[in-house]
């Protein structure tokens, strides 16, 4: 109720403005599979008041297909004026009110250009083509610029792909020149009118639509955004009818004209590790150009796109964050494209995007350029997360070129948490080594085995033998020293000491091998025995190395001749070497 | 080329280091600490696998660095498919699955006709990686699954051999495995198959085998069924085990060395391996019904009455017994004979049967040829007869139990190529033990006299043999190296390719990409309905349900012979035959793989005599392999083959448009690079096919078959209602008014 109210305040306040479009161009660029209309239009104020507003109108067949509306000022760089929805009693079709910066006195004029883009407004008829056939498609549009306003004069330019027309309505009697048709002008049109215009051209632009895309920006605080964007593609110009001759689509140029063999894709300069790819591996035909300020993807689906056909696939990059992520202090904002180029004049039937910011990030906020639908917050767990990362997902249907345009996303996040994943793994680390460690350390054993027990007992028994035998043979070893130099330097007290020293040593030492065999006994070991032939040659060794000892005395002495001294040096020497190596052999044998 | 040649390294590196350890002979480990502290020894050799485990590894990982992460081959693709299916539906849903989408109209169950192990063993560790939040895909599990199971390998190896032998020989064979050709062919990354875990599953029961003969443990026995009934639900394989094991308790029963152990290792094993195995769905009651596992069942009987024997032995009398143990070795003959000459023999055998022609078509079920034997084992195959008498040499129990498996493994790897695998851990172990064998002794005794007594004055210093020595280990070491690169060129040259991915080579070095199976797949998967059942050659059935999802008629599962023959009819048959089969079985699309244009020899037309052989053994009626001849008896595409091959189907749709094209300048129009013959047949019209898509290079061909149309209209006038009278108004306006 209240609504119907303040649409008739409303056609009461547009009845009551004196708006009137003075002269208005319209230009019908129908040239991709976009229509594309733009209309310059010179208002002027007949009215009484001051305006602040005016309000755009488009045509019920129209405006559901409407993917972006825009109105300019006639300079360039002036701002786009900003747009409210409404809706206008007892006329059909879609309303905009546009806000003028400063307010038209009566009798002053303006200067504005309505950019609007329709997408799949062009309809392939026939609707099934074979594969050498062209592609014709027809639309249907109004002849008159539908404003709500009276309209002095107007002309209507609409530019085609090609100079092949079958058929365009005949009203006013437009001219046609290679891919133009010019109608009008026509003088003096009321509010509200329609003429039906339907154009029936040769159009074999690509038909391309991605009918849904999925954007998914994944920040890391560690310098790096990855975005991947999976993306559903499908050929919607007219169908193919028939048979698809690759013979044909080799050989013959114009053979599938209509089809899409590849586009480009304009990433962000920044973006590097580029992959291409589907549910089935990597897409190899695809080409990389690194350009000054974009990096160009030739995107080759892995087949030619033929119509009503479709393909899907997926495109990722990594971004460097500090070109995208501000930051102060705890505070940090993302600023980037909330929807990128996929390809020229391109058409989005469904958008979701999705931004992972990191785990921890609070207080989010999002700011887009145009209105758009946000659903629940998710949350998203990938390496090292403990309690997910919160993701911000939106949706918008319909989106074209001019919706590529920058999203803000403020946020808090702690710069402590950094820490979190390092600490993590440094962690899990410490866990693992000292999971060993108490393994290996510890005996976990529900049962003693004694024989494993004896065993290792008996293992460190003789490792203790092994040592202290090569410790009493290297006692050999010094006391040939000291007899040598005894021969030298016929010190008999050096002599003496060092043969005490010997014998004391030797005794502790053979003590102790005793008490090890002792023990060996206790324990049951075989080894006990072995234990005690090496003492045997031991006690033998001795003898001998005391006996050369002796024999250097008496040499010294002079009761011997050097001769035969050095005869019994060998035996002696001859007779220890083999009971060094049987002491070896049985050593080994430990 | 650098990880492996780092793992020849290592193995010359570990059989010095670990000579001394190996003075004690058998008991190798515990006189080991004797002469060296053990946590050095053990510090060494943990680093010394773990370098062996990142060797394998990465030695497996060309495909992945030349192509890409992706599933290799054909039954990896089935395989992949069912993980996706276990992962995204959960575990029972995956055992009650029934794949509608295989064998059309038939369907699959494929939760009671496969061998789950693999896939449950990917879905596992993707659900732990999942659980910890490692975001890994199921594909990259897949794919990295191999290579990761062959360092589970080499550690298995590894225990085996130290059991076998020492420690050192148990690195080197860890070593020799993680890089030895003949395990690299089914487990580089991508060929995610049933027999990358399988060998592991096989070495470590074998390992826990042989510790439980060692120790008569139940513990251990207890461990050995558990991976027995790993290996089971992984690999039909597993009846090797079943009859080695048995094989080697009959054997050791032959030499007198029944034991305690023997007969605890044994029951246990028997009585606990058998009901686990019964539990995967796809073997069931086999264990107690087929052929394969009755020699089991005779050696426990067997055993048993062994044992009772040894039982009566201390109460009766001489003369009681004497009787008592004829009737018993009788009776145990008898059941023994009646197990073995059952046609127990063929446990692997059964697939080599080579008159069945679905079998005999597969390459990798064709006899070993010498070559293959070099190919895949190099330097080992030379050297594991003397491991074998090494081990022979000194004999005992688990000694045995190698060499049984040595000889039945050779035999079987000779009767067929796949079956080389089976061949290649004994080969890496016994080769091991030669070596370590050898480097012991020219090495070991140098480095022992260095430990303690190097300084002793009196020691004898034999320099005579150090020459001899050096050279002996050089050589030594030479061969490992050349076997470390010949298996880096193998791995590379050989096993890396994924076959769904092909690469050819400019004479620049560039290499062209020629993903013509992923195109087609794709387009089938994007651009068919979803419902659309696909007929292509059995080899297909595979890659088209996994990359393409779509229904197909036959696949390398190849269960039902008269399936894959009626398609085989129909590509063998003229077009109006072949529509009448294709009507019948709901055919939307054939799919064809055709190599003419680029050179590639594995397409349909080399398969075609296979077809035509499997059809005519169920349609012997319609399809006769001679019509497919010339009368000279030659198989040829051109104009002097035979009129029944140049009407085929698989022909036309091959040679389809094909006549118009000509390749390059030197050539006709028509001419087929693979056969090097300019076709017979240039001027081919479909009447109930049509062209649907085709591959940028020819590769793969898509036709779609026509559905029925109307009824011709019938020959009839038009009706046409005559008017009568003209009906006119009779008001007329007056003229005069204007």
């Amino acid at each position: 109720m209240q609504r119907s109210l303040i649409a008739c305040f409303f056609r009461a306040s547009l009845c009551a403005e004196g708006l009137v479009n003075e002269d208005v161009k319209r230009t019908l660029d129908l040239s991709s599979h976009l229509a594309k209309i733009t209309a310059e239009i010179q208002l002027a104020n007949h009215g009484a008041s001051r305006v602040n507003g005016f309000t755009l109108a488009l045509e019920a067949e129209l405006a559901p297909h409407l993917a972006f509306i825009g109105v300019k000022g006639e300079e360039e760089e002036d701002e786009s004026l900003e747009l409210k929805e409404t809706t206008v009693h007892g006329q059909s079709g879609k309303f905009f009110e546009a806000q003028l910066p400063s307010s038209l006195a009566p009798g002053a004029k303006l200067r504005v250009k309505v950019e609007t883009v329709f997408s799949h407004v062009l309809k392939p008829f026939p609707t099934h083509i074979t594969q050498a056939e062209r592609q014709l498609v027809v639309f249907q549009g109004n002849h008159y610029l539908y404003s709500p306003y009276p309209t002095r004069s107007q002309t209507t330019r609409v530019r085609l792909a090609s100079k092949t027309v079958e058929s365009y309505t005949k009203l006013g009697n437009p001219t046609k020149s290679d891919e133009t048709v010019e109608y009008g002008p026509f003088k003096d049109v009321p509010p509200f009118s329609q003429d039906a215009m339907k154009i029936h051209y040769e159009n074999n632009t690509p038909f391309l639509s991605i009918s849904s895309i999925t954007r998914t920006v994944e920040v890391s605080h560690w310098g790096n955004i990855a975005v991947e964007e999976t993306i559903d593609l499908r050929h919607t110009g007219a169908y193919l009818k028939g048979p698809f001759s690759r013979y044909d689509y080799q050989r013959q140029s114009d053979s599938g004209i209509s089809s899409v063999k590849s586009f480009k894709t304009i990433l962000p300069a920044s973006a590097q590790d580029v992959y291409y790819r589907d549910e089935i591996g990597n897409i190899s035909t695809s080409h990389l150009q690194v350009l000054d300020d974009s990096v160009e993807v030739e995107i080759r689906p892995r087949f030619p796109l033929f119509g009503g056909w479709k393909t899907h696939y997926i495109v990722g990059y990594n971004l460097p964050s500090y070109e995208y992520l501000y930051n102060l202090g705890d505070q940090y904002a993302l600023k980037l494209r909330l929807v990128d180029h996929v390809y020229d004049d391109q058409v989005i039937d469904q958008l979701t995007v999705k931004l992972i910011l990191p785990e921890g990030a609070r207080n989010i906020h999002m700011d887009t350029p145009y209105p758009i639908t946000r659903s629940q917050d998710e949350l998203h767990y990938t390496y090292l997360d403990t309690f997910g990362r919160p993701v911000l997902v939106a949706t918008k249907n319909n989106l074209v070129e001019q919706h590529i345009q920058d999203v803000v996303v403020h946020y808090t996040f702690n710069k402590i948490l950094m820490l979190q994943e390092p600490l993590l793994v440094v962690g899990a680390f410490y866990i693992l080594f000292f999971t060993v460690i108490i393994y290996v350390r510890l005996d976990f054993s529900i049962t003693k085995d004694p024989a494993a027990e004896v065993r290792m007992k008996v293992a460190s028994i003789t490792e203790q033998v092994l040592t202290l035998v090569n410790k009493r043979l290297g006692l050999y070893r010094h006391m040939d020293e000291v007899v040598n130099r005894y021969k030298q330097t016929r010190d008999t007290g050096a002599l003496n000491s060092g043969r005490k020293t010997l014998e004391a040593e030797h005794r502790t030492l053979s003590n102790d091998i005793s008490a090890l065999q002792a023990r060996l006994k206790s324990e049951g070991s075989d080894l006990a025995e072995k234990v005690g032939e090496i003492q045997k040659l031991d006690n033998q060794l001795k003898d001998l190395v005391c006996r050369s000892c002796q024999e250097a005395e008496r040499l010294v002495a002079g009761k011997v001749k050097k001769d035969t001294y050095i005869d019994s040096d060998k035996t002696l020497s001859g007779k220890r070497q083999e009971l060094v190596s049987r002491i070896d052999s049985l050593l080994d044998a430990l | 080329y650098v990880s492996s040649s780092n793992a020849g390294g290592s193995v010359s590196g570990n059989g010095r280091h670990s000579s001394p350890a190996g003075c004690g002979g058998s008991g190798g480990g515990l006189s080991g600490g004797l002469t060296q502290p053990a946590g050095w020894q053990s510090l060494l050799s943990f680093t010394i696998l773990f370098l062996a485990w990142l060797a394998g590894f990465s030695s497996r990982l060309f495909a992945v660095i030349r192509f890409e992460s992706i599933i290799h081959e054909f039954d990896p693709w089935f395989n992949y498919r069912s993980t996706h299916h276990l992962s995204t539906n959960g575990f029972y849903e995956f055992l009650n699955w029934f794949d509608e989408r295989a064998w059309y109209p038939l369907g699959r169950i494929v939760g009671g006709t496969v061998y789950p192990g693999l896939m449950v063993t990917a879905g596992l560790i993707h659900y732990i990686l999942n659980l910890l939040h490692v975001t890994v895909h199921i594909r990259d599990v897949c794919v990295f699954l191999a290579p990761v199971f062959s360092g589970l390998t080499a550690v298995s190896t590894f225990l085996l051999t130290r059991e076998l032998w020492n420690q050192g020989a148990g690195l080197l064979a860890a070593c020799f495995i993680a890089i030895v050709p003949g395990y690299i062919s089914r487990s580089v990354a991508g060929s995610f198959d049933n027999e990358g875990i399988a060998i592991f599953a096989l070495q470590f029961t074998y390992y826990l085998w042989v510790k439980s003969v060692k120790t008569g443990s139940v513990f251990w026995t207890i461990g050995c069924c558990l991976s027995y009934f790993y290996m089971v639900s992984a690999w039909g394989g597993y009846v090797f085990i079943i009859n080695l094991i048995p094989l080697h308790v009959f054997v050791l029963l032959l030499m007198q060395r029944f034991s305690r152990r023997l007969y605890i290792a044994y029951s246990t094993f028997y009585i606990v391996g058998l009901v686990l195995s019964m539990q995967i769905p796809f073997v069931g009651f086999q264990p107690i019904r087929t052929s394969e596992h009755m020699a089991a069942a005779g050696v426990f009987a067997l055993l048993q009455a062994y044992a009772f024997l040894q039982y009566l032995k201390d109460r009766l009398t001489r003369q009681e017994f004497q009787t008592l143990f004829f009737l018993g070795v009788s009776l145990a003959a008898g059941v023994v004979f009646l197990t073995l000459t059952k046609p127990s023999l063929p446990p692997l055998l059964r697939y080599a049967k080579i008159h069945i022609p679905i079998i005999a078509s597969v390459s990798e079920h064709q006899p070993t040829t010498w070559v293959s034997f070099f190919f895949d084992l190099h330097i080992l195959v030379c050297t594991f007869p003397a491991g074998l008498w090494f081990c022979i040499k000194n004999i005992n129990d688990e000694r045995v139990f190698v060499a049984l498996y040595a000889i039945s493994a050779v035999y079987f790897a000779g009767v067929m190529v796949r079956l080389m695998l089976t061949l290649t851990p004994v080969v890496c172990m016994l080769s091991a033990i030669a070596f370590s064998s050898v480097f012991e002794h020219y090495l070991g005794d140098d480095m022992k006299r260095e430990n303690p007594i190097k300084q002793h004055p009196f020691y004898p210093v034999k320099n005579s043999s150090v020459y001899s020595k050096l050279i002996v280990t050089m050589l030594m070491l030479m061969l490992l190296m050349m076997f470390a690169v010949h298996c880096t060129w193998v791995t590379s040259n050989a096993y890396s390719s994924p076959s769904v991915v092909l690469a050819s080579y400019n004479h620049d070095g560039s290499r062209n990409i020629l993903d013509d199976f992923r195109e087609a797949y794709y387009w089938l998967r994007q651009n068919t309905d979803e419902h659309a059942r696909v007929m292509s050659w059995w080899d297909y059935g595979y890659q088209i349900a996994g990359m393409a999802n779509r229904t197909t008629l036959v696949d390398n599962n190849t269960w039902n012979n008269s399936h894959i023959a009626l398609v085989g009819k129909a590509m063998s048959s003229n077009e109006s035959a072949a529509y009448e089969i294709m009507k019948s079985l709901d055919v939307d699309y054939v799919l064809i793989i055709f190599g003419g244009v680029i050179g590639y020899s594995g397409d349909d037309i080399n398969k075609f005599l296979w077809m035509v052989r499997i059809a005519e053994g169920e349609h012997p009626k319609d399809i006769r392999e001679s019509d497919y001849f010339t009368p000279q008896g030659e198989f040829r595409v051109d104009k002097a083959g035979s009129p029944t091959l140049l009407n085929c189907l698989m022909y036309k749709m091959s040679y389809y448009r094909f006549g118009e094209m000509q390749l390059d300048f030197r050539t006709p129009p028509g001419f087929d690079r693979t056969r090097n013959a300019e076709i017979g047949n240039k001027d081919i019209r479909l009447k109930h096919l049509e062209e649907a898509f085709t591959s940028e290079h020819w590769l793969v061909r898509i036709y779609r078959v026509k559905k029925q149309e109307n009824r011709q209209a019938l020959d009839h006038k038009l009706r046409n209602i005559a008017a009568k009278q003209k009906y006119t108004s009779k008001k007329v306006l007056p003229s005069r008014f204007h």
